[in-house]
């Protein structure tokens, strides 16, 4: 009776130990499959995107019947598209709604406390999220442009000054994001900034248009604003290397560096005199 | 469901977005900055298509004022589903949470009630600047406006119907929060574009999974140009988007399981 017992047990326990693993291979499952499900949905789009992009161009250069504007092709205007799309969306979350979000919460007052520089803090956060971001983004779109476009022609350095002025854009848009979530001290509601900027990006950024299709007046102004040394500049000279367009366009974001650099310091000085730790 | 019910159902849709609006209005400045935050940033997407088309003046027959017209109806569009129910694209969110559950404890209807409980105040800014475009438009009739007042609410009822398909999937495979997010912004990318350029399997695409001809190519058409044949495939298309959201969702509903959560709103 006892034995029989025991073998019941001895099975039971058997029977317990393998569905605890078949749930953990279930949990597991479902988990990268959720993931998975991201990462397809999120490729998807990006692949459209472009798509869309390739069939507007095709379709407007046919019209006009040339095969160069501004010194670019359609491949090159898919292309430095992609980019720009990638090292934005790259971003993501955006910072400015991160600070935005620990102002109004009041984490900022913990986080100064600590032993390390903040802004610096939120620097190393907004590019180890880039990343990855980045190279998953630059892979399927890099994929998709090929099979749309075909290849164009990269230089190494090219891809060395684009990726200089690349890391300089991502300070830049580093600035500018801070600032806006920096004004949660001061404004309710900062999504309004957000949105303004994003545009500011979208119109002047290259993202939509790439500015060497603008007209010759409006280049001229785009190429000065901060929207367009993010991460058009990068991108535009990725696709169509020219040395004197890398000073061009490198020395107008130091400036622009420089200047939102100074403001951020300021309004987070200021800000953070605002801060009261409670106790408790 | 009776005409009554139909009524009843708009009446309260109409009470519960006014106590939302009003409720947000109490914070003056944010909603003011909200509103009009909403119509700069729709201002500077028509500034891209002005610079656009300056270079390549018709894409197709497709001109600025085609995309004037677009923006006008996308806009609308989307500013009826965010401000009357913005509920709609947190479904997703809202079931993984079991948050589910207070909605089930009413009388009224599950998905009506949590799509409307939720009223996005930018969404007014897209409304105005949508109303701005369309009459700056030009050739504005009373038959005009009409047309588009009909079209803009029956593409942001097919609008609607999408963002509850994809947001009820959630109830089949678990985690489509950020798919589903993605899939609405894909349409609203779409509708971006002058529609004219798109061909081959691309345009199969935003005629069946990402439906961007429904809620912006042929409705644009329609006003420029009514068609009754068309305007029937409008209607069509919204009869037949408006079963499979809810068959989608109430199947679902049934494989809903509970969050246990109590939640008191105040």
């Amino acid at each position: 009776m006892n034995e029989v017992k025991t073998l019941q047990n001895g099975s039971g326990l058997f029977g317990y130990k393998f569905l605890k693993y078949f749930e953990i291979a279930k949990v597991n499952y479902f988990n990268s499959s959720a993931y998975l499900v991201n990462l397809i949905s999120r490729s998807a789009i990006v692949v459209i995107r472009i798509w869309i992009f390739t069939q507007l161009y095709k379709v407007s250069y046919a019209i006009s019947g040339v095969s160069e504007i501004g010194g670019l092709t359609v491949a090159m205007v898919v292309w430095s598209l992609m980019m720009t799309q990638s090292f934005q969306t790259a971003t993501r979350p955006q910072l400015s709604k991160i600070i935005d979000e620990e102002v109004k919460s009041g984490t900022l007052a913990y986080s100064v406390n600590r032993p390390y520089s903040y802004i610096l803090f939120h620097f190393s956060g907004f590019i180890g999220r880039s990343i990855p971001n980045l190279f998953i983004n630059i892979f399927i779109g890099s994929l998709a442009a090929l099979v749309l476009v075909g290849p164009i022609g990269l230089s190494w350095e090219a891809l060395l000054f684009g990726a200089i002025l690349l890391f300089f854009g991502y300070i830049l848009d580093f600035f500018v994001s801070l600032i806006i979530g920096l004004t949660a001290f001061w404004i309710e509601d900062t999504s309004a900034f957000t949105w303004i900027y994003s545009k500011g990006q979208l119109v002047f950024g290259g993202l939509i248009l790439p500015i060497a299709l603008f007209p010759d007046y409006l280049q001229k102004i785009a190429e000065l604003l901060p929207f367009s040394q993010m991460y058009y500049g990068a991108a535009r000279l990725m696709v169509h290397f020219e040395p004197t367009l890398f000073l061009k366009y490198f020395a107008t974001q130091l400036v622009w560096i420089l200047f939102f650099g100074v403001v951020a310091y300021y309004l987070f000085n200021k800000g953070i005199k605002h801060v009261s730790v409670n106790g408790g | 469901m009776s005409l009554s019910m139909v009524a009843k159902y708009i009446f309260l849709t109409w009470e519960m977005t006014k106590s939302s609006i009003l409720s947000a209005m109490e914070y003056r400045v944010s909603f003011i900055v909200q509103v009009f935050g909403m119509l700069v940033n729709d201002i500077a997407l028509v500034a891209i298509w002005l610079i656009f088309f300056q270079k390549f003046p018709s894409i197709n027959g497709w001109q600025f004022q085609d995309t004037a017209m677009l923006f006008a109806l996308a806009t609308v569009n989307f500013a009826i589903v965010m401000i009357f129910a913005r509920g709609a694209f947190e479904l997703s969110k809202t079931i993984v949470r079991g948050e589910l559950d207070y909605y089930l404890s009413f009388p009224k209807n599950v998905l009506w009630h949590a799509s409307v409980s939720k009223t996005d105040i930018s969404a007014i800014g897209d409304l105005l600047f949508g109303l701005i475009i369309f009459f700056f438009s030009g050739d504005i009739s009373l038959e005009k406006i009409g047309l588009f007042a009909v079209i803009g609410v029956l593409t942001a009822l097919i609008f609607l119907n999408f963002i509850i398909i994809t947001q009820s999937i959630t109830f089949y495979v678990g985690n489509f929060e950020e798919a589903a997010e993605q899939m609405f912004h894909a349409l609203l990318g779409f509708t971006l574009y002058p529609q004219t350029a798109f061909y081959g399997a691309l345009k199969i695409i935003m005629l069946t999974i990402i439906p961007a001809f429904f809620i912006a190519t042929l409705p644009v058409q329609l006003i420029q140009k009514f068609n009754l044949e068309f305007f029937l495939i409008l209607l069509g298309f919204w009869i037949l988007t408006t079963i499979i959201a809810t068959i989608i969702f109430r199947r679902g509903l049934r494989r809903y399981e509970s969050g246990n959560l109590i939640n008191v709103k105040m």
